[in-house]
């Protein structure tokens, strides 16, 4: 049970992961857009566990000062407000003592270096503005100067988390289960939305205006996202009814949930139909730079590879086969490949053959089923395309002699990879550490380089093998 | 969990994985880039090796690819630069390269001396490249030697003389072309004349081992030192070598010292204090060359006068003198003790004989690095178990000492044998210890010595305890 919800959550990870540069390290990566989701992701049924378990007691209280309010207009319905910011502080706490037990979450908890636990570090330490309100501030009814909250506060408050997570599941889960408990009635519902839409909109417009890439993600988000918001509540409330009938539900539940967000965001990019596929930024580049039409094909073939590629790993980590970690590095193994490809298809025309090099990795793969044959001989072509048109606008100035030092040099290399990781096997380490390696090729040929044993050309083309890796 | 996908998808994953490692990690097959057969894969080729003669920047090529391959136990480094700015390279081999590991005996080789010779500098290149080979192979014999010897080996002291030989048309070399350094200078004359002073001292009584006193001084200020010379000079001060070869061509045999006649004459057999070991380890690297040692095997050319080799080894002297060789002064400088391998009777043979040559000497390149680890060794140090640096070991009946190295150890060659071994150092008691030293491996013997100083405490402590003694007794 614990695998497929890991499998679940690593779904969303892999799918909605922003770019992410470095080799996956244990101590988690830098980007917290990645682990907010993928906590946005788990919330809603950590949400639904708390919920059921103790709303019913805390809410008893609040619902008796709402009926009699409910008839006015959303915007003067501060108490309304005041209960939704604090049943998301109570269901965050709860939330964090709920997870320890399954060691996905702890605050600030520095000492295991267990990678769910960091990411949920960075999440934490990220979320600052927001969450250290909720904790320093018992009630969340305050600013930060002790003025209480407003009605337009709370919605920017909402507006401003959503944001920042990136994720409109927020809303739909606050929205939801006000709808479910009867504190709000659907017009209602529809007015919060637009106003938090509204606000929405004005944070990305402001953000668009400093950065230069990020209005595609989240403008088109945000409008698909509000076209849809009725289709998604009501679902979101079925599913919340279907919970409350068994635990044993749950994770079916949950990946329901999450597979049918999965399905409505990748149908909400369909207009553009590599949207998916951005969180792969190099890979992404790649696809953009590749515009004439008598491309267009290749470009297909780029796309539906990836695609295939990323569901295959979605469903390895589904069901188990391998971890989620494993998962995201194979994926980011193979961006940063995708990177260099590109790079060497710009270079090609300063240093014909040092591009010949890359065209490594597409050759080589032990085929053991059909399908990876056909993903092995997939990726070839595409690196054989990009090849292959380096190839063609080659002068071929240089000659073979340079060529062969750096194939010698690849063949020394993957002779050095596989008996560290042979000899490392038997130790108990699981792995060896590459990022260490590199550090220390990169050195040591910048020494070599000094005392005249190695050409600065030889200790880059080593830098840049061992950099591809 | 796996199940649930079928064995389909447990085999899918495996293939991703191995997959998503081999794009990152899989290199190049020779075989994918067909586009463009090079000259140098044409020739022979065996596990990398690449049996075909390298010039400078194929030689760097080669070294750089033993240190790619095997970073974990192997370094570059240069002792200086050639008379026409080549580097002089050595790859280092050992479990923490860069390092000296107290107790662990460092090793030389060094070939190319006279830069038409050039088998010594091909076959250095196939060792580095195979001893990289063997050890990931897990060869025992290896992997043992790697972890407790620190082994350099530098394919060339003289590469400017290799490239002239090389630059040569035609496969037929001239004998001398490229014998000297761009200077014209024969690095094998070229090293301080040792010998000489050492005959003196034979004569009139002095010390006949570590003679070079205020190497700064002689060295850097001789004006008539090859800059080869002087890095190897620096080299050989720097390192606390043990054992070393020094690879030739011309010829087919092991060579010892002392390569200079006492008397002055054209040869006569000139023993050293340690020609026991030395016959010892000659015989270890010809025992192993089924040519070298062959005693059927008629000499290179038809006059020349091999009388004096034995079972493929000679005493240098015995065979023809050699004033200034680097041989004798490494002997006479320092604690290294060096052999001249002789690897072939022609100088510059062709490229195609090249893997006949390494099958040949393989054996014996090994056989010979084992060497190091015989006799006696170990430390010397203080009572406080500081190590004494400099310290001298002597050997009763041998007349020549070899000092302890910076971490106090020491490593002492001997034949099999019942020896008395002294440790001592200035300001210090010395102390002798009886050793039974067998063929191999090396026997590990400790000294801790007493400084006059604490020995003087201990005396006026022992006396005081004695006039207590006395007065308690006496009642005074």
């Amino acid at each position: 049970m614990g695998f497929l919800w890991t499998g679940t959550w690593i779904l969303v990870l892999v799918v909605h992961s922003s770019p992410i540069q470095a080799f996956p390290k244990p101590e988690g990566s830098q980007d917290k857009l990645v682990h907010n989701r993928e906590l946005s992701a788990e919330r809603p049924l950590n949400e639904q566990i708390a919920e059921a378990e103790s709303d019913k007691i805390k809410n008893i209280y609040s619902p008796e000062n709402k009926p009699g309010e409910s008839n006015y207009s959303f915007v003067d319905n501060l108490n309304l407000l005041k209960a939704i910011t604090e049943k998301e502080k109570i269901e965050k706490e709860r939330q964090s003592v709920r997870n320890s037990p399954y060691d996905n979450k702890l605050n600030m908890e520095d000492v295991d270096s267990t990678k769910n636990r960091r990411l949920i570090d960075d999440y934490d330490s990220t979320k600052s503005g927001l969450d250290h309100k909720f904790q320093d501030d018992p009630d969340g009814l305050h600013q930060l100067d002790g003025t209480p909250l407003t009605a337009e506060d709370i919605v920017q408050k909402i507006a401003t988390r959503i944001y920042e997570e990136n994720d409109r599941g927020v809303f739909d889960k606050i929205v939801s289960k006000l709808l479910n408990l009867g504190l709000i009635t659907e017009s209602q519902a529809h007015t919060l939305e637009d106003e938090v839409a509204e606000v929405l909109q004005k944070l990305i417009s402001k953000e668009a205006n400093s950065y230069e890439e990020k209005p595609n993600k989240p403008t088109s988000k945000t409008e698909s996202q509000s076209g849809k918001i009725p289709e998604k509540v009501i679902p979101m409330a079925a599913i919340q009814d279907g919970f409350a009938n068994g635990e044993n539900d749950e994770t079916v539940s949950n990946t329901l949930t999450l597979t049918n967000g999965l399905e409505r965001r990748t149908k909400t990019y369909s207009e553009d139909n590599f949207e998916e596929l951005q969180y792969f930024p190099n890979f992404y580049a790649l696809l953009k730079s590749i515009d004439s039409e008598k491309e267009a094909k290749e470009k297909e073939t780029l796309i539906t590879i990836m695609k295939t590629l990323i569901d295959f790993v979605k469903m390895m980590v589904k069901y188990g086969t391998i971890s989620p970690e494993e998962g995201v590095s194979y994926l980011e193994n193979l961006d940063e490949t995708i990177a260099l490809q590109t790079k060497n298809k710009l270079e090609k025309n300063v240093t014909d053959n040092k591009s010949k090099l890359f065209s490594a990795p597409s050759m080589k793969s032990h085929e053991e089923t059909d399908s990876t044959k056909e993903e092995a001989a997939k990726m070839e072509k595409e690196y054989g395309t990009l090849k292959d048109s380096t190839k063609d606008d080659n002068p071929r100035g240089k000659t073979d002699e340079p060529k062969g030092k750096t194939e010698a040099y690849l063949e020394a290399i993957r002779k050095n990879i596989e008996w560290l990781k042979k000899h490392n096997t038997r130790g108990n380490k699981e792995d060896y550490d590459l990022s260490k390696m590199k550090d220390f090729i990169n050195q040591q040929t910048e020494a070599y380089v000094e005392k005249g044993i190695l050409d600065k050309e030889e200790a880059d083309a080593i830098k840049r093998i061992y950099s591809s890796l | 969990m796996a199940g649930r996908g079928g064995r389909a998808l447990l085999a899918l994953c495996a293939a991703l994985a191995a997959c998503g490692w081999l794009l990152g990690a899989e290199a190049l097959e020779p075989g994918a880039s067909a586009a463009g057969m090079r000259r140098r894969r044409r020739l022979q080729q065996e596990d990398g090796i690449s049996f075909e003669y390298h010039r400078y920047p194929e030689l760097r090529e080669a070294l750089v690819s033993v240190w790619l391959q095997c970073t974990a136990i192997s370094r570059i480094y240069t002792v200086g630069r050639s008379f026409e700015g080549r580097e002089l390279l050595v790859i280092e081999l050992s479990d923490n390269p860069g390092v000296h590991e107290p107790g662990e005996p460092e090793f030389k080789y060094i070939g190319n001396m006279h830069g038409n010779e050039a088998v010594g500098r091909e076959l250095l290149i196939f060792l580095a490249q195979y001893l990289c080979n063997e050890y990931q192979k897990g060869n025992e014999t290896i992997v043992k030697l790697i972890h407790n010897t620190r082994i350099h080996i530098m394919p060339s002291l003289n590469p400017d003389g290799f490239e002239k030989a090389a630059s040569q048309p035609g496969e037929l070399k001239d004998w001398f072309v490229g014998r000297s350094n761009a200077q014209g200078i024969d690095l094998n004359r070229n090293f301080p004349d040792l010998d000489r002073i050492v005959y003196i001292n034979e004569k009139e009584g002095g010390p006949n081992n570590h003679l070079l006193k205020n190497l700064k001084k002689i060295v850097d200020q001789n004006a008539k030192l090859a800059p080869e010379t002087k890095a190897v000079i620096h080299w050989i001060m720097d390192i606390p070598f043990v054992l070393s070869a020094n690879l030739h061509g011309g010829d087919l045999v092991a060579n010892y010292p002392y390569d200079e006649t006492r008397s002055g004459s054209a040869h006569e057999y000139s023993s050293c204090p340690d020609d026991a070991i030395f016959q010892s380890l000659a015989r270890a690297y010809s025992s192993f060359n089924p040519s070298m040692s062959d005693p059927n095997r008629p000499p290179c050319r038809k006059n020349d006068d091999d009388s004096s080799f034995v079972d493929g080894t000679t005493n240098g002297a015995a065979w023809y003198s050699v004033p200034g060789g680097m041989q004798d002064f490494n002997y006479l400088s320092s604690n290294c003790f060096e052999i001249t391998m002789e690897l072939s009777c022609e100088k510059f043979p062709p490229e195609e004989t090249l893997k006949t040559y390494w099958e040949d000497n393989k054996n014996s390149l090994i056989s010979y690095l084992e060497q190091v680890h015989r006799g006696v060794k170990g430390f010397v140090r203080d009572l406080q178990g500081k190590p004494i640096a400099n310290a001298t070991i002597s050997v009763e009946g041998i007349d020549h000492d070899v000092t302890s190295a910076k971490d106090g150890d020491y490593w002492r060659l001997l034949v099999p044998g019942n020896y008395k071994l002294t440790a001592s150092a200035p300001g210090y008691l010395a102390i002798t210890k009886k050793v039974a030293v067998p063929y191999s491996p090396a026997v590990g013997v400790d000294f801790e010595l007493e400084s006059f100083s604490e020995r003087k405490e201990e005396e006026k402590e022992e006396l005081m305890e004695w006039w207590k003694m006395m007065s308690e007794t006496l009642n005074f």
